[in-house]
């Protein structure tokens, strides 16, 4: 009798076994993808790819609770979410690539005005050294220097998405200075 | 012929093991509970698209938590004999994961609204707030340090719009609460920097009364300069018929105290000469009869007092002179204005006419309403 149990449950549960070699290369490739900073660059697409995998686990827990386990079905599903984990890692690698570009742009384009800023000061009018106007803009131009001087680091850092952010304030606070400085010195008719 | 004993016995154990067979076929396995842990699933993924994790993160993290404790007893579930499995408690915890993931969804929902009313309404406030700023102060002499604080505030309100416009709302919730604080703090430290400067327009008031009176009585020319506003203005028979904007010394708020301190004195003046061509390096000038009496008495007492420290001189030459135009405080003390308005007021003025010099023309209510 109790071989007959033995025989039956060996029937039963062998026709399908959990597939924990396609489950861990599934989450290597979520792990590559979330090393990649994919959960930074591109959070939905990282969500979808965890919802993906989610829904497979349950899947393969479904089928284990089933008298026959036929796992082929789900390692497609791991298979499908492999492929996409690894088309998430390399969609970041580009918008790292374009995000980093574009801090880059910034950069250079608020150092110039910065640039322009720092040469436009020393033309204001002569005397207006302690006026409150000219104590306001050195204010905002030091401020703006520290806040490029961060963001730089973060650049530095490789952490472009931060950079960026920082920049974009950073950039329309110099393009105001930039514009009240230029509005100052026409004020003053000196040519700029 | 009797068969042997082993053969009742062989058919025997396959007739049990048949039965067994179709018995245990039969006989029904619990269904894997896959349907709930489906719905929970895709509650959670709602949620966390409705930025849960975010803005109703102690809800959504028990959703998930919820979840991952049903899965877990799942798999412990599955690893028992099939027919002794039992899902009730995955089924509890999924059940809880949907509910708590659908709570996080609509709280998360309601908390996003409310914060994007809230921090509009901030912002609104903030600029509002810097819209005053830049009114009352732009020429106000503040210390560096409040400069400072005023530029970081306003670059801070910059970078919480950016955020409140990216949809990031902890993150320009926690920017507006830093510009806030450095902006009212310098609005409170130059309000009531700007309150104690007014309690003299009682005085002011006074003499620009007189002034006018006196316009009005002599049917001559009479100046009065309002520092606050920076307003030059030209009264004849006791009426305004003219005004220029005016620079003034660079510490222009408060009275003028000692040679130096680049304060333009309030008082109560008159022209004491007419300067042009090389008599002045400012185009035009008209010399003021700054210290008067008033100013000799106020100076000493200072130094009696100790306030004033007795190797400091009072200053002089206080002017209204040309040169100016440049949009900001830059003289000594003296009173600058364009050129083409100094050769206007050359033609009224002469020696002897009257030039009131006071902090303002109105009542701090007033300007700071108007």
């Amino acid at each position: 009798m109790g071989l007959a149990v033995i025989a039956m449950v060996a029937v039963l549960s062998s026709c399908g076994k959990k597939p924990q070699v396609e489950i861990d290369a599934t989450n290597a490739a979520i792990e590559a993808a979330k090393a990649a900073e994919a959960n930074v660059y591109l959070p939905a697409e990282f969500a979808a790819v965890q919802d993906s995998m989610n829904a497979a686990m349950a899947a393969i827990e479904a089928k284990e609770g089933k008298l026959f386990k036929g796992m082929a079905a789900e390692k497609e599903q791991l298979a499908a979410v492999i492929a996409l984990a690894n088309q998430v890692a390399a969609n970041v690698a580009a918008k790292k690539e374009e995000v980093m570009k574009e801090a880059e742009t910034l950069l250079n384009d608020i150092k110039a005005v910065l640039a322009e800023n720092s040469k436009l000061v020393p033309k204001l009018p002569k005397g207006k050294e302690g006026a409150a106007v000219i104590e306001q803009i050195k204010a905002d131009l030091s401020n703006v220097d520290a806040a490029v001087a961060e963001a730089q680091g973060s650049y530095d850092n490789g952490a472009f998405m931060d950079a960026l952010n920082k920049i974009k304030a950073a950039k329309e606070k110099a393009d105001g200075l930039n514009a009240e400085i230029k509005e100052a010195l026409t004020k003053a008719r000196i040519k700029f | 012929m009797g068969k042997p004993w082993w053969h009742i016995l062989i058919i025997s154990a396959i007739a049990v093991f048949i039965t067994l067979m179709v018995f245990l076929l039969f006989y029904p396995v619990p269904p894997p509970p896959a349907a709930e842990m489906k719905d929970a699933r895709e509650a959670i993924s709602r949620a966390r698209k409705n930025k849960a994790d975010i803005y109703s993160g102690e809800l959504f993290s028990e959703a998930v938590n919820s979840y991952d404790s049903a899965m877990v007893n799942w798999r412990r579930e599955n690893e028992r004999f099939i027919y002794k499995r039992n899902y009730s408690k995955v089924i509890a915890l999924a059940e809880i994961s949907l509910r708590k993931a659908l709570q996080a969804s609509e709280s998360s929902l309601n908390n996003t609204a409310n914060l994007r009313v809230n921090l509009k309404q901030q912002l609104k406030n903030i600029n509002d707030l810097m819209a005053e700023i830049n009114k009352i102060f732009p020429t106000y002499p503040l210390t560096p340090e409040v400069r400072n604080k005023i530029s970081l505030g306003k670059m801070l309100l910059r970078e919480s719009e950016t955020a409140f416009n990216d949809g990031q709302y902890f993150l320009a919730e926690k920017k507006i609460s830093e510009s806030k604080a450095l902006l009212e703090s310098s609005f409170e430290y130059a309000n009531s920097h700007l309150r104690s400067y007014f309690k003299s327009y009682p005085q002011w008031k006074i003499w620009i009364d007189s002034t006018i009176a006196m316009s009005k009585e002599n049917q001559d020319y009479s100046i009065i300069v309002d520092k606050f506003s920076h307003k030059f203005f030209v009264y004849l028979d006791g009426s305004k018929i003219t005004e220029f904007t005016a620079e003034l010394g660079k510490n222009w708020v408060g009275d003028k105290r000692r040679r130096g301190d680049k304060a333009t004195p309030e008082g109560m003046y008159k022209i004491t000469k007419k300067m042009e061509n090389d008599s002045t390096t400012y185009y035009k000038a008209l010399m003021l009869d700054y210290p008067n009496e008033e100013d000799t008495v106020k100076f000493r007492v200072e130094i009696e007092n100790g306030t004033l420290s007795p190797k400091t001189t009072i200053g002089d030459k206080i002017e209204i002179h040309g040169n100016g135009g440049r949009g900001a405080d830059w003289t000594e003390g003296c009173i600058a204005l364009k050129d083409r308005e100094m050769d206007s007021i050359f033609k009224y003025v002469r020696e002897g006419t009257p030039v009131t010099i006071v902090g303002s023309m109105y009542s701090l209510k007033y300007v700071l309403n108007r």
